[in-house]
């Protein structure tokens, strides 16, 4: 590498990088900066943005709808991305276990909603969801349960189904690469947990789960980083009512496009992307904390 | 090893409860889409009363729904949009970030390290933040509902850049220095040497950016304007707010039309599927 790194000059590296560089830079780069700007303007995408300083934010912060957007946000990511983590886990576990029948089937089914289209599980759980005609209330009732929820409009609810489906829309993907990472752990590990006298689930527990950690933070901190930016799922479930229960952040710098609202959306944008951060740093920080601590 | 495997091995009830759960989870994945077929195959009054054992299957199967999903929407027309971005974004998409990670692994430049910084950079931001301007700039270029305007902006991406320069990072440099002492340009470097070694790589991130392009949906909602530029998951959107049709079978037959051949080709090509989408998820 370093002999052809010693010869000859730069210009053939531009040459592959000036079309992939350009399009990133003019579609991605250029106007992430200038969305970071446009939130210390007003601006309705005609004419000359005028510059209002922090007023967005200002007036973000007394915005009625913009505080339950934030809370719902944060909500989702609580509660879809851990259970959808260890869910996944488990069932690796299970599948990957010798005297389990059937991985390669368990695996594709698992797997499958990861390929399709989340406005098309939206809309067919939807169905499934119905007081009346839904499946999932069938079985409620054909279980005992008389009062089955009206899942999309009761109270907390449409949030619940949101979760539900999110976290039933994920799991496939961690399952996959907890197996990927099941396959490197050292069978030495299983053979000392062995003579130790260890229980199946024991090894689970101390042994497994420690190994792929790294593959645990991976998933906690892309799926963290997803989940602030939910939309599709909310747009296609519950989009169609404006609801304090359901409206998210990101649903929410939409809206504010849709009605030319362009420095109070970059504002909003502003939010999700300064949660996303501190995010970040703060779960790679306790992995840093927690990796000197063991 | 056997031995060691059978001495692992749980006792017998703990062993069914634990394919009891895992299969019953495998229904609740398959549940849905059945469910989905079922109904796009009922009459009406079957699809709209509430459940028994005798209407969870059509009575007599509805295949004229099919043929009024086709009449009530443009289905063939959104496929041919859909079709379209993908196939372009994938090609062009693979191509451009596997000529700048071949840049990025092997060659000598200034500024590598500032740019390859800034390019992954770019994975951390949510589109939120920059499809204001990605919108205002598509309209300067007339790309609004056009092709154009949902491939162009995914021609390069931090994360495909990424991943194409860790794969090329592994090819010996004992091959490319033989290539380059034969008299190949660099081009002809990538080309004959790089691109046939990384080939799987650039598969299994071509099919990762076809499922996105395919899937995708909040750009597209920003970005096409008209009927005639849907892509599918704008129309089942429209479809899922009943812009076309009241009846659910009917909307049901179409959501089958639109998702079906997708379901049926990863059926077919699981393995590499698994591999695109969740691997290169892994970025290793």
């Amino acid at each position: 590498m370093l002999s052809a790194m010693r010869r000859g000059s730069s210009l053939p590296a531009y040459g592959f990088l000036a079309f992939p560089l350009a399009a990133l830079f003019l579609f991605t780069l250029a106007p992430t900066i200038a969305g970071l700007g446009l939130s210390l303007f007003a601006w309705d995408g005609g004419g000359v943005p005028r510059f209002v300083g922090l007023s967005n934010f200002e007036d973000l912060w007394a915005d009625a709808a913009f505080r339950p957007a934030l809370r719902n946000t944060l909500l989702f990511v609580a509660l879809s991305v851990p259970p959808t983590v260890v869910i996944g886990f488990l069932l690796a576990v299970a599948v990957n276990a010798s005297w389990f029948a059937g991985k390669t089937i368990a695996r594709a089914a698992f797997f499958l909603p990861t390929i399709l289209s989340i406005v098309a599980i939206g809309f067919v759980w939807r169905w499934l969801l119905d007081p009346e005609a839904g499946l999932v209330n069938w079985a409620l009732r054909g279980v005992g349960l008389e009062q089955p929820p009206d899942w999309l409009n009761d109270g907390w609810w449409p949030m619940a189904s949101i979760v539900l489906v999110s976290v039933w829309r994920g799991v496939g993907f961690c399952m996959v690469l907890y197996l990927a990472s099941l396959g490197s752990i050292s069978r030495s590990l299983y053979e000392a947990a062995e003579v130790d006298g260890a229980g199946p689930w024991s090894v689970v527990r101390h042994v497994t789960w420690p190994q792929v950690a790294p593959t645990t933070a991976f998933l906690l901190i892309t799926g963290v980083i997803g989940a602030l930016q939910v939309f599709d799922i909310v747009f296609v479930m519950t989009g169609q009512v404006e609801s304090d229960r359901t409206n998210v952040l990101n649903l929410y710098v939409y809206r504010q496009f849709t009605y030319g609202q362009l420095g109070y959306a970059a504002a909003i944008g502003v939010v999700i992307f300064t949660i996303t951060i501190l995010a970040t740093l703060a779960q790679l920080a306790w992995y840093a904390l927690r990796g000197k601590g063991v | 090893m056997d031995a060691s495997a059978r001495r692992r091995r749980p006792p017998l009830p703990v062993v069914l409860l634990v394919h009891a759960l895992v299969y019953a989870g495998v229904a609740v994945m398959a549940v849905p889409l059945l469910w989905m077929v079922a109904t796009s195959l009922k009459t009406e009054a079957e699809a709209g009363a509430s459940p028994t054992f005798s209407t969870l299957l059509p009575n007599a199967p509805q295949w004229v729904n099919y043929a009024r999903a086709f009449e009530s929407a443009r289905l063939e027309r959104y496929y041919v949009n859909s079709t379209l971005a993908a196939v372009l974004t994938t090609v062009l998409g693979v191509a451009h970030n596997a000529l700048a990670g071949y840049a990025f692994a092997k060659l000598r430049f200034r500024g590598r390290r500032v740019l390859l910084g800034v390019a992954l950079a770019t994975m951390m931001v949510p589109v939120q933040v920059y499809f204001i301007f990605a919108y205002l700039l598509c309209t300067r270029l007339g790309y609004v509902d056009s092709v154009q305007a949902l491939v162009v902006p995914f021609l390069a991406s931090g994360f495909g850049i990424f991943y194409m320069r860790q794969a090329i990072l592994a090819v010996p440099d004992s091959l490319l220095e033989a290539g380059r002492l034969d008299g190949m340009s660099e081009f002809e470097v990538f080309w004959h040497i790089v691109r046939p070694t990384v080939w799987p790589a650039m598969c299994a991130l071509g099919i990762f950016t076809f499922v996105f392009s395919w899937n995708n949906f909040f750009w597209p909602l920003i970005v096409v304007d008209s009927e005639r530029s849907k892509t599918l998951p704008l129309a089942l959107a429209d479809l899922s707010a009943g812009l076309y049709v009241d009846s659910w079978p009917v909307q049901m037959a179409a959501a089958t039309i639109m998702v079906g051949p997708m379901v049926a080709v990863y059926l077919v090509l699981q393995r590499a599927f698994v591999q695109g989408v969740a691997l290169t998820g892994m970025k290793e």
